[in-house]
């Protein structure tokens, strides 16, 4: 749904020389002015700097939620805090990878990549930047989630087959088109 | 379920253009019948295409009248007959993932506000079909979807909905890639997002996407105008949607006293290009919910009035089955 109706922006930033290029300091930066502009809310509260060696303290946050295949990338970028060098690491998600200035990165197996459609035919990232509320999965009501399981004497008399599955009905919603932005990025 | 259980059944009147099939689930196998050309004796009418799992994209095999008898002949859709190979057969459309073709070669583009693509095929294109090309000198079209019409049978095509200006050079070789075969498969949810190819300095403001659009009047959008675009007034507005045709609309925003609009040129690449998202609607009808229209599918070939595709031509009757298969051997 955010892949299909977000506003996006191309990292720019970079020099891969496709467009749009691999993700840069100053493309997480214009990420975060915009969603400051439109006066979105960060999702995460600082985590306060301690004497610690080798951590460093990390700002108040937007979430970027993107394909696990850009770890690589965003190691890459100027001011990458991993989730290691928290201060206070226990207050990371189990998912996140790490924050750049005021986002903070959860990753996915299955975040969005859109095939083969930058201007050199490589894969797209999909970065959903979002702020507070930005968006919303609201279920439908009387029909929640089944999971349905049918076991192999119904498939014959030979019971060879089960089948498994489940179905649900769930609307999901952009709440607020200015909080929620889609970085496109390309592999370095 | 058996094997080689049928799924899914039905029949249509063919057109004479390539024609979409939804399905309720994935399938391992497809049938068309030509009831029409089955009847008839008519050399070079096809009166069955087969399609499997794992052949490629716009294969089949084909049964056809190899004489003017009721005698069939097959071959293989690829190699095809009567001196036309590449018949365009079955294509599996899964608009989760798209991209089912392979790559295609460009041989050239023209430096127009409507460039022309020449290529050696253009099945299994149709007008309003959405192409993406790519490795070409249009830098600041390569990656971009948009849509075609002005298909010229295993010669050319055009990008339907002009730009702004031209793209500032001729294209050299390069690909293009079949993204879809109408809005309908395009993308998972709508109205979507669309790249803006212009908009005029106007009241009321038209403007022009290079993917149809699909909206509906009513509709309420955002304009998303970065400074490379001009334009910059725009930039953020709240704008109503009245359609004005399947690639333009018009906005109840005065955009005579604005910079002009620009499509940019390669030397501007990387870019953000000027974008309309829609945030609601005015109507009263929910003409366009946001929803999951996602869906499997198969897209059935055409050669227009030239039969021997499991559309045939126009008035011709198809019949088709579909079906799964519960494992699929491949040595």
């Amino acid at each position: 749904m955010l892949a299909s109706t977000a506003s996006f922006i191309n990292c720019t930033g970079g020099v891969n020389g496709d467009n749009p290029t691999e993700i840069t300091r100053a493309d997480v930066d214009l990420i975060v002015r915009e969603l400051l502009n439109n006066n979105a809310y960060t999702i995460m509260d600082n985590i306060e700097g301690e004497n610690k060696f080798g951590t460093a303290p990390v700002r108040d946050a937007y979430f970027g939620l993107c394909s696990t295949r850009m770890t690589g990338n965003l190691d890459a970028v100027q001011g990458f805090i991993h989730k290691n060098q928290y201060p206070a690491p226990m207050n990371a998600l189990r998912s996140e990878w790490g924050s750049i200035g005021n986002l903070r990165f959860l990753v996915s197996s299955i975040g969005s990549v859109t095939p083969v459609s930058s201007a050199l035919a490589a894969d797209v990232y999909n970065i959903f930047c979002v702020g507070m509320e930005a968006y919303a999965c609201i279920e439908q009501d009387g029909y929640s989630a089944q999971f349905i399981y049918r076991p192999p004497i119904y498939d014959g008399p030979l019971a060879l087959n089960a089948s498994v599955g489940y179905k649900f009905a769930e609307v999901p919603r952009i709440t607020n088109d200015l909080w929620v932005v889609n970085l496109r990025t390309t592999l370095a | 379920m058996a094997d080689n259980t049928i799924i899914q059944q039905g029949y249509f009147t063919s057109t004479g253009v390539p024609k979409t099939i939804i399905l309720r689930s994935d399938i391992d196998w497809m049938h068309t019948y030509n009831l029409t050309t089955i009847a008839g004796t008519t050399q070079w009418d096809s009166t069955e295409h087969i399609w499997q799992r794992e052949m490629i994209a716009g294969d089949s095999i084909i049964y056809y009248h190899g004489a003017a008898t009721n005698v069939m002949n097959s071959v293989g859709s690829i190699t095809g007959f009567n001196g036309v190979a590449n018949r365009p057969a079955f294509y599996p459309i899964d608009s989760s993932g798209l991209l089912t073709v392979a790559p295609i070669a460009v041989t050239a583009g023209t430096n127009a506000t409507q460039p022309v693509y020449s290529t050696a095929t253009t099945v299994p294109l149709q007008t309003g079909a959405i192409v993406r090309v790519y490795g070409g000198a249009h830098t600041n079209i390569n990656g971009l979807d948009f849509s075609v019409d002005t298909i010229v049978a295993a010669t050319s095509f055009r990008l339907a909905n002009a730009l702004a200006t031209a793209p500032g050079v001729i294209n050299g070789a390069g690909f293009w890639r079949y993204i879809a075969p109408d809005l309908m498969t395009y993308k998972l949810f709508t109205p979507g997002k669309r790249v803006v190819a212009n908009i005029t300095a106007a009241n009321p403001a038209v403007v022009t996407t290079l993917v149809d659009h699909g909206y509906s009047s009513g509709d309420i959008v955002r304009m998303m105008v970065p400074a490379g675009c001009g334009m910059t007034q725009m930039n953020g507005l709240l704008g109503t949607v009245t359609v004005v045709t399947a690639a333009t609309f018009s906005l109840n925003i005065d955009s005579t006293a604005f910079t002009a609009f620009n499509f940019p040129l390669p030397a501007a690449v990387p870019f953000t290009p000027a974008e309309v998202v829609p945030v609601g609607e005015t109507t009263a009808s929910l003409l366009d919910p946001v929803r999951n229209q996602g869906y499997i599918g198969i897209v059935l070939g055409s050669l227009g009035a030239v039969s021997g595709t499991p559309t045939g031509v126009n008035g011709d009757v198809i019949k088709w089955i579909a079906g799964k298969s519960f494992a699929t051997f491949i040595p």
